[in-house]
């Protein structure tokens, strides 16, 4: 029957409502009870009793108030709720009077809860957050062409098309000089169209969004409004000078906005997307109901119309429907979409990893809970006799280590709150503005009761069945050792620990080992004497090539005249901080075919291998006569030297790209050693030099670089010398040691995480190792009082004694190692090519750590128990 | 002393004769008691303690509902009535009783 499961939920509707008015109800009962026995009693008397006898008898007929009381109030309760109940308040007793065993436990599923519900908050902030915004699930991202980006011309005719039900666009590459007094900083800003705001439904703290029609309007985020501006609250209606032009401040946008980016993408400002050649990412506003399938018909039918306007530039054959998607702006499909795989590999590798740390907490409480379960044998045996359930009794005992877990887990969310608020602060050395913005919410805390409910189960569990084992006789024997046998629930929980301690070890260490080598990997060129000095020039002021060429060309003079610089030069993308992959064929003139390579392709200045450090292998550096109109030049370095033309020398050949047009010839002028570009990881980079004239001259962002005897006395001075040259330029200098930050930050992350879960969890193991392997060692103190009593040499017994451990110890070790052979396998993706996963060192490292804490958890008991008085010992039996 | 011999209810009967006994409309705990006495003769009598245990978790059941009422003597008394779902319960109990009952004579009077 269809009502039945809908009467069932109105059933515990009716209780949860009753729950609320308990006391009415007993109330109101009680008035019910005495008008039925006043009822009866004048019934009797009217048969011709007395008041008071007839009083008597009705109450004698109704029997037990008391009784029926309780039993009605009984159909009202969730019974199991209530058993629950009482079976933690009597944990809670329990524990009480076992402050020691419950701090222990509580502590050890603190920290491993802590971990977990920390990861996991970290997990969805960083890639399942949610962009601030109306209903974001009928927002899409949308790609034409194949490219991330659109010209404005193609966003307004796509959304003049109206097939949606609204289309807006952003650009998060948008940079902006902001002059404050004397100074010009460098702004991370969001350039949107002026619709942005309305279709996506972003909220604002003050003020108003950027609307249709505004031009020099200025929305700030919280961090800037704080920050830079001291959170004054009148600033709305205030001007910025902003790449030299006054912009009103309209709005500032509240602390907890989260931009369409994702990933805790957070720029300064949002500024209005207005000039001609902004490019803009698009996103859509879908009606109520319409699929993502629907969304793409009806953008690839627009795409068709868009050919027909503007037909692709870069080949006649191209349509706009090419590579054309439609992206959820939440969730996993855009997670595929965006290839974060490997994040989310990484993610979910940190979540098995804390879960680990979590196992070896559990098996720290089940034996706290096996030996307290030993302790209380006798009460157990009591009760059993007495005729209480196993069941019963298994349920108590679990509603223990419920209880532990539960408070375990507040503690942990405690340790997550206070980790959000660090890992919030922490300012990543990226190019990009990136902050968390972890928040407690209901699925952190969903997660922490599941993982507290799991744990209670998995912690709680055995040792509950095993108290509870054997029945009334077994259980009231004195002693527990005549019930246990060698391998003991406790010798499998040491295997286990074990095991698990050694796999986490070997990951925390893989990928210290991976940091460490990762920063005395040599990226190719030579840091150390190297001063890079990024700048960023208004475009209002240099509208054309000729004059960003100009200028660039006086810093660079202006940085070749300071006293101790030994060279400079420019560069379109500073190694290790910057993307200049390429994808394309290229036809060597040494071969009839063209091959497909995928290449680092920088615009560089003369002068940039001296600067840098790279050794010319053949040929000759750019010079200055490498310029716009002149031949054009390149410089391959050595892996791609080899790829295009074998063993042969390559200066003086020419290469062309053969697509979509046969461009013309260029010559190589030299060959240049090989050097790291994207990652220190990057296994046989190719790349290609271009003259930075050639090809990049109209850059408005040109990286300087300087080498130098003395770079760090640089710093300061190379800034002031160009802020003089241009006020309205944001220049930014650091020495190129601090730019390798960026380059070392995926190892160092690494290391930091895993290596802070492995030695949580190798903590979490030597207490619970040391608390076990000791226990053991003095539950046999009186075996081994009788046996010096009897004359054994002291070295034997401590032999024997460590010999039974050391084949549990060598048993988890082993079992650990072998796994962890397989499963570190898969970490290869995470670690630079000179590391193996199945690192020897590494592994040798873990025994040894391992073994020296297992001998002493053991030595330590069986020292004292080999000097313990003989007599003593024997009393005790 | 000496009490009439009243036959145990049949066991799961309580319900339906609760649930019948309300049939003709609402009633207070102890007319619902009386009722069923007065109706069956005197034959079946439903022991007090049962009673109320027994109208609450029809309630919870949803069966029945209880409003505060006066009784017939002026005295504030709780009133339970049958809702819609308690007429089609006591409609199946009383087909599923009838077919059992029916069953058990038939087997009484050939065997």
């Amino acid at each position: 029957m269809s009502g039945e499961p809908a009467n069932r939920l109105m059933a515990v509707w009716r209780r949860l409502i009753h729950f609320g008015r308990a006391s009415a109800f007993d109330r109101e009962l009680d008035e019910e009870i005495s008008l039925h026995i006043e009822m009866r009693a004048e019934e009797l008397q009217q048969d011709g009793m007395t008041r008071a006898d007839a009083l008597a008898r009705a109450r004698r007929e109704f029997g037990s108030s008391l009784r029926v009381k309780e039993e009605t109030r009984a159909a009202w309760q969730f019974r199991w709720l209530e058993e629950t109940l009482s079976d933690l308040s009597y944990a809670a007793r329990a524990l009480r009077r076992n402050p020691g065993f419950a701090a222990a436990g509580i502590f050890s599923l603190a920290l491993g809860i802590g971990a977990n519900t920390t990861i996991f908050s970290l997990t969805m902030e960083f890639l399942f957050s949610e962009p601030s915004g109306r209903n974001p699930g009928t927002l899409a991202a949308m790609r034409i062409g194949g490219n991330s980006h659109a010209y404005m011309r193609h966003y307004r005719f796509l959304r003049d098309a109206h097939v949606f039900d609204g289309l807006a666009g952003s650009n998060e590459e948008a940079e902006s000089n902001w002059r404050s007094g004397d100074e010009t900083y460098r702004l991370n800003a969001m350039r949107v169209t002026d619709n942005f705001f309305g279709v996506v439904g972003v909220p604002l703290a003050m003020g108003r969004p950027i609307e249709p029609g505004d031009r020099d309007v200025v929305v700030l985020s919280d961090r800037f409004w704080r920050t830079r501006l001291g959170a004054e609250t009148d600033v709305i209606g205030k001007a910025l000078t902003i790449d030299g032009r006054p912009y009103t401040v309209s709005g500032v946008l509240p602390p907890d906005h989260r931009t369409v980016l994702g990933f805790g993408f957070s720029p300064d400002v949002y500024l209005p997307a207005s000039r001609e050649n902004d490019v803009v990412a698009l996103i859509a506003r879908l009606s109520d109901g319409m699929s993502l399938p629907a969304a793409y018909g009806r953008l690839v039918a627009a795409c068709k119309e868009l050919d027909k306007v503007y037909p692709p530039e870069w080949s006649p054959q191209a349509s706009w429907v090419m590579n054309t998607d439609v992206v959820p702006v939440a969730g996993m499909a855009r997670l595929r979409h965006l290839s974060m795989v490997p994040f989310v590999a990484f993610f979910s590798m940190l979540l098995i990893v804390v879960g680990l740390v979590l196992l070896i907490a559990c098996a720290n409480v089940s034996n706290l809970l096996l030996a307290r379960a030993s302790a209380r044998r006798q009460e157990l045996a009591i009760r059993l006799a007495l005729g209480a359930g196993r069941r019963r009794i298994v349920r108590q005992l679990l509603a223990e280590s419920l209880l532990l877990a539960l408070l375990g887990a507040g503690a942990g969310l405690l340790l997550t709150l206070w980790m959000a608020g660090i890992l919030n602060h922490v300012q990543l050395p990226l190019p990009i503005p990136v902050h968390l913005l972890i928040q407690p919410d209901w699925r952190l805390l969903l997660y922490s009761v599941v993982i507290a409910l799991a744990s209670a189960l998995v912690a709680g569990l055995l040792p509950a069945l095993k108290a509870t084992r054997g029945g009334v006789s077994a259980a009231l024997k004195r002693t527990e050792r005549q019930v246990e046998g060698r391998w003991s629930l406790r010798g499998g929980l040491i295997v286990m620990q074990l095991a698990v301690s050694v796999v986490l070890l070997t990951m925390g260490v893989l990928f210290v080992r991976n940091m460490t080598k990762s920063m005395t990997m040599s990226p190719g060129f030579d840091a150390d004497g190297a001063v890079w000095a990024s700048v960023r020039l208004v475009p209002e002021k240099y509208p054309t090539e000729e004059q960003v060429r100009s200028v660039t060309g006086t810093f660079l003079g202006e940085l070749r005249a300071l006293p101790g610089v030994e060279a400079a030069s420019v560069a379109r993308v500073v190694p290790l901080n910057g993307n200049s992959i390429r994808g394309d064929q290229v036809l060597a003139d040494s071969s009839a075919e063209p091959v497909r390579v995928r290449f680092h392709n920088n615009d560089v200045g003369p002068d940039y291998f001296r600067t840098m450090g790279i050794p010319i292998l053949a040929g000759r550096e750019f010079v200055a006569s490498d310029r716009k109109g002149s031949p054009e030049v390149a410089i391959l370095n050595e892996n791609l030297a080899r790829r295009l033309f074998g063993d042969r020398n390559p200066v003086g050949h020419t290469v062309r790209y053969p697509a979509p047009h046969m461009s013309d010839p260029i010559t190589v002028v030299g060959v240049a050693a090989n050097s790291k570009h994207f990652t220190l990881g990057e296994e046989k980079p190719l790349a290609m030099y271009s003259p930075y004239s050639q090809g990049a001259g109209g850059n408005l962002a040109p990286h300087l670089l300087v080498r130098s005897s003395r770079p760090e006395g640089l710093v300061r001075e190379i800034a002031r010398r160009l802020g003089a040259l241009d006020p309205s330029a944001a220049i930014e200098v650091k020495p190129m040691r601090n730019a390798l930050g960026f380059a070392l930050l995926p190892s160092r992350i690494g290391a930091a995480l895993l290596g802070s879960a492995a030695l949580l969890g190798l903590a979490l193991a030597s207490i619970g190792l040391y608390g076990v392997l000791a226990y053991s060692v003095t539950r046999r103190t009186p075996e081994i009082g009788l046996r010096m009593a009897l004359g054994a040499d002291g070295l034997a017994v401590m032999s024997m004694v460590l010999r039974e451990s050391g084949a549990l110890v060598g048993l988890g070790v082993a079992v650990g190692l072998g796994i962890a052979a397989f499963a570190t396998h898969p970490l290869a993706m995470f670690l630079v090519s000179e590391l193996s996963p199945t690192d020897p060192p590494t592994f040798l490292g873990v025994i040894v750590v391992l073994s020296a804490v297992a001998a002493a958890a053991t030595l330590a008991p069986a020292l004292r128990a080999i000097r313990v008085d003989p007599m003593t010992a024997l009393r005790s039996e | 002393m000496i009490e009439p011999e009243i036959p145990d209810l049949l066991p799961g009967t309580l319900y339906m004769l609760v649930l019948r006994a309300l049939a003709r409309g609402p009633l207070h705990g102890y007319a619902i008691a009386r009722r069923i006495k007065d109706t069956s003769a005197n034959a079946l009598e439903i022991e007090d303690g049962s009673l109320y245990p027994a109208l609450n978790r029809m309630l919870v059941k949803g069966w029945l509902q209880a409003e505060w009422g006066t009784s017939e003597n002026n005295r504030r008394a709780r009133f339970y009535k049958l809702t819609a779902d308690g007429r089609k319960q006591l409609e199946r109990e009383t087909k599923q009783f009838e077919k059992l009952v029916m069953a058990i004579q038939r087997v009484m009077r050939t065997a």
